[in-house]
């Protein structure tokens, strides 16, 4: 394997680290890191741009007196680091002491993270891609010019990244990342008769090229547009809430947020205080599965080198784990966890597979395909979301909506969970399937 | 403060026979145009939490960006050493985008600018240098400022304070012979506090943002943050949602300018007009909103978030009235935009860093003041609402359907501010929104707070408006 990272950056890296001890840090951990990415932008059957970069990031964390700060820089000679270093810890030391930070309890580090490429994250075939080669990745994939005359603007970006990092402690901590990504992903804006547009989008993303989608990404955006045509109103009132698998993270992300644990620790937490309890419906379980090999988001390892672990997040709607690093747990006097979820699975319930299924189940209401706007409250747990989407009457898809508004609470809404499909998406980072939800309030 | 020329070429290590050649480097596969765009970035930031300054740090960026054209087709490749080979082999990765010569290049050359920046012309003076000084001496600031939010109210149990700061020196040359330089600075506090009254919890945030020196942490504001972060409280904890569905708003003067931001000013971001993909592609020239209304896009601001000197093209930073008296006027261009459109850059081409090819972007977008009296505009609403405080908001270009999200406001019954509301979302059609204002106030605010936007990258903006009616748009409700 042709890894990023040079010996030499290694050495460097190792080098910082003994520099920062014998500068006065008594406990120092290092992270540096790598990326290498190349980009094809096509605009309507035509390459449009190109980009080519090499990235690069030396962090450190740096224990100090009892005190503690984060410090990076990606200018990587030797002589200026260690003058970056020095300041740095001069730096810490003009900071308030906090008794909570240190490093993780060294049996709680990776062991198994060596050379990075354990969880098969990596594609040598990257290797060996040649520009053009790259753009015929991109351009294979267009619609444009493919009859569609309603088609009047098609975007889209191929890319393929390799990603090396190499976290260090001053307690041994060696662990290694190394993978690869391929993406390709199309927007395309369609117009109706009257000069109206719809844009919509499609993409899939791989860490190995074999198994990227390429073909029909762009015309699998252009369909979605095209669908979105004739938008008819709906009234207001309380509907079956569908959500395609492809925007369900939306819903899911502000509870695991809520479960985190700056957010329990300031009390900007809905769900403070709810680990052991029922608060979620029984046909409610979601696992962290961080170690699957091959799947896309996996590590072996938090950004303190804690080995990550399968558990479960929620289990039969009880709280089964917070998500908490070694400081936030000191301060608040609970055993420390991991830092965050890695790789979420909402477990099928209601005994559906497909999103046909579950509208088959549901019956009527509004199918929610895409969300506009990112808005919540982490206190209250209230949101409200601009939806795009579908009403559909006897489990099919009768119309699309627009300009509408889904209102509520989350832990409200998740107790009227009705059904979780099997059909997420292997590209997405959490695996969330398509969801049903009864009695959610839309307006219009 | 802009330094001379020899500062820059010193701190990015080249001289001007280096930048010809590399500029001849970006040119050599038949690229129209090449340009360099050398940045080092210092990052500062404290964090008080749990009435400690218990976390900060530094952080450095440097690098070197080459874009080449070849009439619209863009070749980027950035590194992040300014070795002679190192930006050699970037300049011939982003050469890659031409594969033959292009005889005309349309972009600037007519009309080169080889002026030096005017240090006494600058929009953004550090009066009290962020770098230099020991952060210690910043300390002081967030502890007095968590000291006064919590004597302004009992009910807080948390107070959060983050200064962030960041000076960056940017040296920019093309192939038509333009060198700018700049030095940037930008101070950010961002403030949230928690307040619990029985067993309700609810937020508040505030932030205040500026293109300035460490002299914007001033007594002045201490008191103006800690008075804004607890104000409306009583109000958030007796607040309720309304009933969902169409109806008059309001938009109380300052952070109403999301409404602009979303609903218009991206739609005017000319790349999504020369791309087709705006739902104002073809509306140029036409009446889009009621006579009197003016809407501008603003660099020029002194100490403002989204100011320029130069934007990140070399480009003088400049107003530009992007609707004049209701009638589309003109669109926010960067150089490839404005090529295509044959009128000249506005001003615009912005990037988040070396990283990024620069692309159209906002700056500080604001509508003038009206006639009417904010009051007036209330007491005309049957029913509706008044929104004051918002967190984000995002805009779908194609349809032109905004949404933004309501963090507090009033219910408006019988021309009346009767119950508060909360946690709401917005939604509305760009376009129809603008036909539909029906009265501007005579009240504009810029809003101070950090505005930034994500269109493909980030850079920071701002926005303001007065106190507007709009007289239909979907509210989100119970």
């Amino acid at each position: 394997m042709n890894a990023l990272l040079t010996k030499e950056e290694i050495a460097l890296a190792r080098h910082c680290l003994a520099f920062a001890q014998a500068e006065g840090a008594q406990k120092v951990r290092i992270t540096l890191s790598k990326t290498l990415l190349n980009l094809i932008g096509v605009l309507n059957g035509e390459v449009d741009k190109t980009s080519h970069a090499l990235d690069r990031s030396l962090q450190l964390q740096l224990f100090v007196d009892g005190r503690f700060g984060t410090f990076s820089s990606n200018k990587l000679d030797r002589e200026g680091l260690e003058a970056f270093i020095r300041d740095a810890i001069g730096t810490v030391r003009m900071l308030e002491a906090d008794s909570f930070r240190n490093l993780p309890a060294p049996e709680r580090l990776a062991k198994d993270a060596v050379d990075g490429r354990e969880l098969d994250l990596y594609d040598e075939s990257v290797e060996s891609l040649t520009a053009e080669q790259r753009r015929e990745l991109a351009l294979g994939s267009c619609f444009w010019g493919h009859g569609e005359k309603r088609l009047i603007a098609e975007e889209g970006e191929y890319s393929d990244s390799v990603f090396d990092s190499l976290t260090l402690d001053s307690q041994g901590l060696f662990a290694r990342h190394t993978e690869t990504s391929f993406e390709i992903g199309y927007e395309s804006t369609v117009e109706d008769a009257e000069g109206n547009h719809f844009s919509s989008y499609w993409w899939d993303a791989s860490p190995r090229l074999k198994e990227l989608s390429l073909n029909g990404c762009a015309e699998t955006a252009c369909q979605r547009a095209v669908a979105q045509i004739g938008p008819e109103s709906v009234p207001s009132g309380k509907y079956t809430l569908v959500v395609d698998s492809e925007c369900a993270a939306k819903l899911l992300t502000p509870v695991l947020n809520a479960l985190g644990g700056y957010s329990l620790q300031q009390k900007n937490s809905f769900l403070a205080e709810s680990l052991g309890k029922k608060l979620f419906p029984e046909n409610l379980t979601i696992m962290d599965q961080p170690r699957t090999k091959g799947d896309t988001g996996c590590r072996l390892f938090d950004s303190e080198g804690v080995a990550t672990r399968e558990m479960p997040v929620i289990e039969k709607g009880v709280v089964k784990t917070y998500f908490l690093n070694t400081y936030i747990s000191n301060k608040m006097g609970l055993k420390p966890t991991i830092e965050d979820a890695t790789r979420i699975k909402v477990q099928p319930t209601g005994g559906c597979i497909t999103r046909e299924d579950v509208l088959r189940k549901a019956g009527s209401g509004i199918l929610v395909t895409g969300f506009n706007g990112d808005n919540s409250n982490p206190a209250t747990g209230n949101f409200s979301y601009g939806i795009e989407g579908f009403h559909f009457k006897d489990g099919k898809i009768v119309h699309p909506v627009r300009e509408m508004l889904i209102t509520g609470s989350f832990l409200d809404l998740w107790n009227k969970l009705l059904a979780v499909a099997d059909d997420a998406r292997p590209c997405l980072s959490k695996l969330i399937p398509t969801l049903a939800f009864k009695d959610v309030d839309f307006s219009s | 403060m802009i330094h001379p020329k020899a500062y820059y070429f010193n701190t990015f290590q080249v001289d001007q026979a280096i930048l010809d050649r590399l500029v001849e480097e970006g040119l050599r596969s038949g690229g129209s145009y090449c340009d360099l765009f050398f940045e080092n970035t210092a990052y500062g930031n404290l964090l008080l939490r749990d009435g400690a300054v218990s976390s900060g740090g530094s952080h450095v960026d440097y690098g070197i960006g080459v874009r080449v054209l070849s009439g619209e087709k863009t070749g980027y490749a950035y590194s992040e050493s300014t070795a002679w080979a190192d930006m050699c082999e970037c300049a011939r990765a982003a050469a890659q985008i031409a594969d033959k010569p292009v005889e005309v290049s349309p972009f600037g050359s007519r009309n080169p600018s080889r002026g030096e920046p005017n240090p006494s012309a600058d929009r953004y003076p550090e009066k009290e240098p962020w770098l230099g000084v020991p952060m210690s001496s910043f300390l002081p600031f967030l502890q007095k400022l968590e000291a006064d939010i919590k004597r302004r109210d009992s009910r807080i149990v948390k107070v959060i304070v983050n200064l962030a700061f960041q000076v960056s020196d940017i040296l920019m040359y093309n192939s038509s012979r333009e060198l700018k330089w700049d030095t940037r600075p930008m101070g950010s506090v961002a403030v949230t506090a928690i307040f619990q009254q029985g067993d309700k919890i609810e937020n508040k945030s505030t932030s205040r943002s500026f293109r300035c020196g460490a002299e914007m942490l001033s007594e002045d504001l201490i008191a103006d943050m800690a008075a804004d972060v607890v104000k409306g409280i009583d109000a958030r904890f007796e607040a309720r949602r309304p009933k969902g569905g169409q109806m008059p708003v309001v938009m109380g003067a300052g952070a109403s300018g999301i409404l602009l931001h979303e609903a218009m000013g991206h739609a005017f971001e000319a790349d999504f007009n020369r791309k087709g993909t705006s739902i104002f592609a073809d509306k140029m020239g036409r009446q889009i909103c009621p006579k009197g209304i003016n809407i501008l896009d603003d660099g020029t601001l002194p100490g403002n978030r989204g100011s320029l000197n130069f934007d990140d093209e070399g480009i003088p930073g400049q107003k530009t009235y992007m609707v004049e008296d209701g009638v589309l006027t003109s669109y926010l261009h960067d150089r490839i935009s404005a090529a295509h459109y044959g009128v000249k850059p506005t001003g615009n081409g912005r990037r988040e860093s070396f990283r990024y090819a620069p692309i159209p972007r906002m700056r500080a977008t604001y509508m003038e003041s009206g006639t009417a009296k904010a009051d007036d505009l209330i007491g005309s609403v049957q029913k509706g609402i008044y929104v004051d405080e918002f967190s984000n908001g995002q805009v779908q270009i194609g349809e032109g359907d905004f949404t933004f999200y309501v963090k507090a406001g009033w219910l408006i019954e019988d021309g009346r501010l009767t119950m508060p509301v909360k946690d709401i979302n917005i939604i509305g059609n760009g376009p129809a929104a603008l036909a539909d204002m029906q009265g501007v106030a005579d009240d504009l605010i810029v809003d101070p707070g950090a505005w930034t936007c994500g269109k493909e990258q980030s850079v920071p903006v701002s926005c303001g408006i007065p106190t507007v009616l709009i007289g239909k748009l979907t509210v989100g409700g119970e």
